[in-house]
């Protein structure tokens, strides 16, 4: 007995795609020269190299935890920069709060405009412009930063259902009384957590900038390492972890006390 | 307490539909209007457009003469206090700041952005609670409120204008019938005591008869009776109610 | 100045407790922190002037001949993004399946799976690339395997969490029939975190591209190098460009992933 034929499989695009992606690595890696075939032999070399961070040298503790203070403190500067530039760009870039259509579209695309740059392109800048030090990753942090959450601020401000803001504004309030008295009470929590999330990335950034010269433990990092003094490296990496780790942990305790 | 003068207003929105066909009226100043009618008959949309909610396509509204435009919105809106259906709260704060919304439109000053009321207006705001029934709950969040409570809220909202004009949008239509009755009354109330020209829009005939002293009936934009409570006839409500009325709105009666 | 002329709509007259103590928490907090930021208003409006001056500068005809290397480093930049990506997502994975407590062999496994996470993502990309091109060598393989170290911490948390997130029902079902524990995990659990880990993937994408931007500053491959030496060098004619290929280059990445994930999930 012949049993009916079965419909015909559906087309699965998955094995596809990954093939797709597959290919395309292996072209780009290819192209790219990027020599995995030399890490994998490499690999001993690897462990050697990584031993050398075995036995971290903490003698200038002291100075390694100043200049993690310093960062500390242009990650949590940069983020009130970047609060202050949120909150007064937000309302004009929410389309039910915005005074006007133009004012709204144009804000909108400034902020991508400043989102886009890397923090690292405009501490670039700002240390071109200013000179070194703290200051240009405190201004590079706020603004890129600043512009990210003046973006999440205006989404969460234009979720806020509309009602709310037609009474206030039915009472003949203005722009400013509508944002302050409507829209700011209605999106505290969102408002406290994404602080605390820029917060805890800008301290990280602020690493990095350091080795712009924008102030903090990066500059030390590349002297130890291009003085080939890996234990003080390691010692270092250990500091900076260690405060990140932290962090990470206030912030996530922070935002689940913000309910 | 205004004259409110709605001159060949009409609403069309940008996808067509005709929400209000030209209609012309007259509300004295103090008087207590109802504007009846099933859904989608346009008495939102004609309660909007008298504090600027809804711009119309055509025509004008004159309060006390004075046309309603975009330069004079905002002091306009000040003198005319708004319920709503959905009592619009803002839920974090609490009934006092809530109450205290209405002054807005009057201060403008820095102080009002960062929270600070002057004496004066927090006096207004006590006075407001305890003739709305809510002076207990003054510190309350909003949100904790049940719903006829926080309608009131809404209400002493609108009061705390200390308003030439009272516009209710449907107030009732999210409560049981018991609350319904006590903001109705509450409405009726303040419009006896302060003489506010007061327009309340309700689908619930039986309110209508209660409390109204004119009605005016509309049906799909269009304005199908205009008198006082007494002429509200069967007939007359057939003509309100008539196409696409909702049956359960007529079985109110 | 409670009760007199102003006062805050609470019971009090003043703001609520729970505000004010934040607040001042963090005024406090600020000021301590001032000095190490050089935070100081005066500056701060000094260097408008500086900052000005330096948006003059940039008005210049940009150096078109440095359009064709410029488009192979921006290449150069996207390709590091990519593989990095695709490395860390198949890294991912295992370990992901290894740190998530419903799917992992033994649940001590699954701690130590997620310090090592952990530790994985708790420092920037800059800084990885650093250490490895002390240890490979300049160019864009430190770059990669920095971006994809990081990019691994990141997705295999997610994954794991997305896995504890998932429904039982499907994984007893498979379980029930003999199915061997790869099995399980292939059949029941996978089908379930694919699209929000698709989603994941190409968030991850474009941030790699965004860091694969400033890799080069430690010599680690990309446009970073061009960047940073173009700044030092006053070139003006080039930062423009520069500036305008990275702008480019992530809202096109931007826009691109974004209509991807509308139409995969």
């Amino acid at each position: 007995m012949t049993l009916p034929p079965l419909p015909k499989k559906p087309f699965n695009p998955t094995p596809v795609w990954v093939a797709l992606v597959a290919a395309l690595f292996y072209v780009v890696a290819v192209e790219l020269d990027v020599g995995f075939g030399e890490l994998a032999w490499g690999a001993r070399d690897m462990v050697e190299f990584m031993s050398r961070f075995s036995s971290p040298d903490f003698s200038d503790i002291g100075r390694y935890a100043r200049l993690m203070g310093e960062t500390l403190a242009i990650g949590l500067w940069g983020t009130a920069l970047a609060v202050v530039i949120g909150m007064l760009a937000a309302p004009f870039a929410a389309r039910n709060l915005s005074p006007s259509p133009v004012v709204y579209r144009v804000t909108r695309e400034v902020l991508n405009l400043v989102r886009a740059m890397p923090d690292l392109l405009l501490a670039l800048i700002f240390v071109a412009a200013i000179g070194l030090g703290p200051l240009p990753g405190v201004l590079a942090l706020g603004l890129h930063t600043g512009a990210f959450l003046g973006k999440f601020y205006a989404e969460c401000l234009e979720r806020v259902d509309r009602g709310t803001y037609e009474a206030v504004r039915a009472s003949g309030a203005n722009f400013l009384q509508v944002t302050v008295w409507a829209g700011w009470p209605s999106i505290l929590q969102e408002l406290v957590s994404y602080a605390i999330y820029v917060l805890d990335r800008n301290v990280r950034m602020a690493v990095v900038l350091g080795l712009v010269g924008a102030g903090g433990v990066g500059i030390a990092l590349t002297t130890t390492l291009r003085l080939f003094e890996y234990n003080r490296a390691s010692a270092l990496i250990l500091v900076v972890l260690a405060t990140i780790l932290a962090i990470d942990y206030l912030s996530a305790w922070l935002r689940a006390k913000v309910r | 307490m205004s004259r409110i003068e709605l001159a060949s207003v009409s609403k069309t929105y940008d996808n067509g539909v005709a929400a209000l066909k030209p209609v012309t009226l007259d509300i004295a100043a103090g008087s207590f209007v109802v504007l009846l009618g099933p859904s989608g008959a346009g008495k939102s949309t004609l309660l909007r457009t008298l504090n600027g909610l809804e711009t119309p396509t055509s025509g004008e509204v004159r309060i006390d003469g004075e046309v309603l435009c975009r330069a004079n919105l905002r002091a306009m809106r000040a003198r005319i206090g708004m319920v709503f259906q959905q009592f619009n709260l803002v839920g974090r704060l609490n009934v006092m700041t809530n109450v205290l919304c209405g002054t807005l439109g009057k201060r403008s000053s820095l102080g009002s952005l960062f929270f600070l009321m002057r004496r004066a207006d927090l006096e207004l705001g006590h006075a407001v609670l305890a003739r709305v029934g809510l002076t207990d709950k003054a510190w309350e969040r909003a949100d904790r409120l049940s719903g006829g409570q926080q309608q009131r809220v809404g209400v002493g909202r609108a009061l705390a204008q200390e308003p030439a004009v009272l516009l209710a949008d449907e107030p009732v239509s999210s409560l049981d019938p018991a609350t319904s009755r006590e903001i109705m009354d509450l409405i009726s109330d303040i419009r006896r005591r302060d003489g506010i020209t007061t327009i309340v829009s309700l689908h619930q005939v039986e309110l209508a008869r209660r409390y109204a002293e004119r009605v005016i009936g509309l049906n799909d934009g269009n304005v199908v009776f205009d008198g006082p409570v007494g002429d509200l006839s069967d007939d007359v409500l057939r003509r309100i109610y008539g196409n696409g009325g909702h049956s359960g709105d007529v079985a109110d009666a | 100045m409670a009760g007199t002329v102003a006062m805050w709509p609470t019971r009090s007259g003043w703001p609520p407790a729970g505000a004010l103590a934040a607040g001042a928490a963090i005024l406090a907090l600020l000021a301590v922190a001032a000095p190490a930021a050089e935070f100081d208003p005066v500056r701060v409006i000094d260097s408008l002037g500086a900052m000005a001056d330096f948006a003059g500068h940039l008005l210049v005809a940009p150096d078109w001949s440095y359009l064709p290397d410029l488009a192979t480093k921006m290449l150069e930049t996207l390709a590091m993004a990519f593989l990095a990506t695709v490395i860390a997502a198949v890294l991912s994975l295992p370990l992901g399946i290894l740190a998530a407590r419903n799917a992992t062999p033994h649940v001590a496994i699954s701690h130590l799976t997620r310090q090592l996470l952990s530790v994985m993502r708790a420092l920037p990309e800059l800084m990885w690339a650093l250490v490895f091109v002390s240890a490979v060598g300049l160019g864009p393989l430190p770059g990669v395997m920095a971006l994809a170290f990081v990019a691994t911490g990141f997705l295999g948390k997610f994954f794991a969490e997305t896995i504890e997130a998932v429904d039982t029902g499907p994984v007893e079902g498979v379980a029930a029939h003999g199915a061997g524990w790869l099995q399980v995990r292939r059949y029941a659990i996978l089908p379930q975190v694919a699209p929000d880990f698709i989603g994941i993937v190409l968030y991850i994408l474009d941030h790699n591209l965004r860091a694969a931007t400033v890799l080069g500053l430690v010599g680690a491959g990309g446009i970073g190098y061009d960047m940073v030496m173009s700044m030092r060098l006053f070139q003006y004619d080039r930062i423009g460009l520069i500036a305008l290929a990275i702008y480019v280059a992530v809202t096109v990445l931007d826009r691109a992933s974004d209509q991807l994930r509308r139409r995969v999930i």
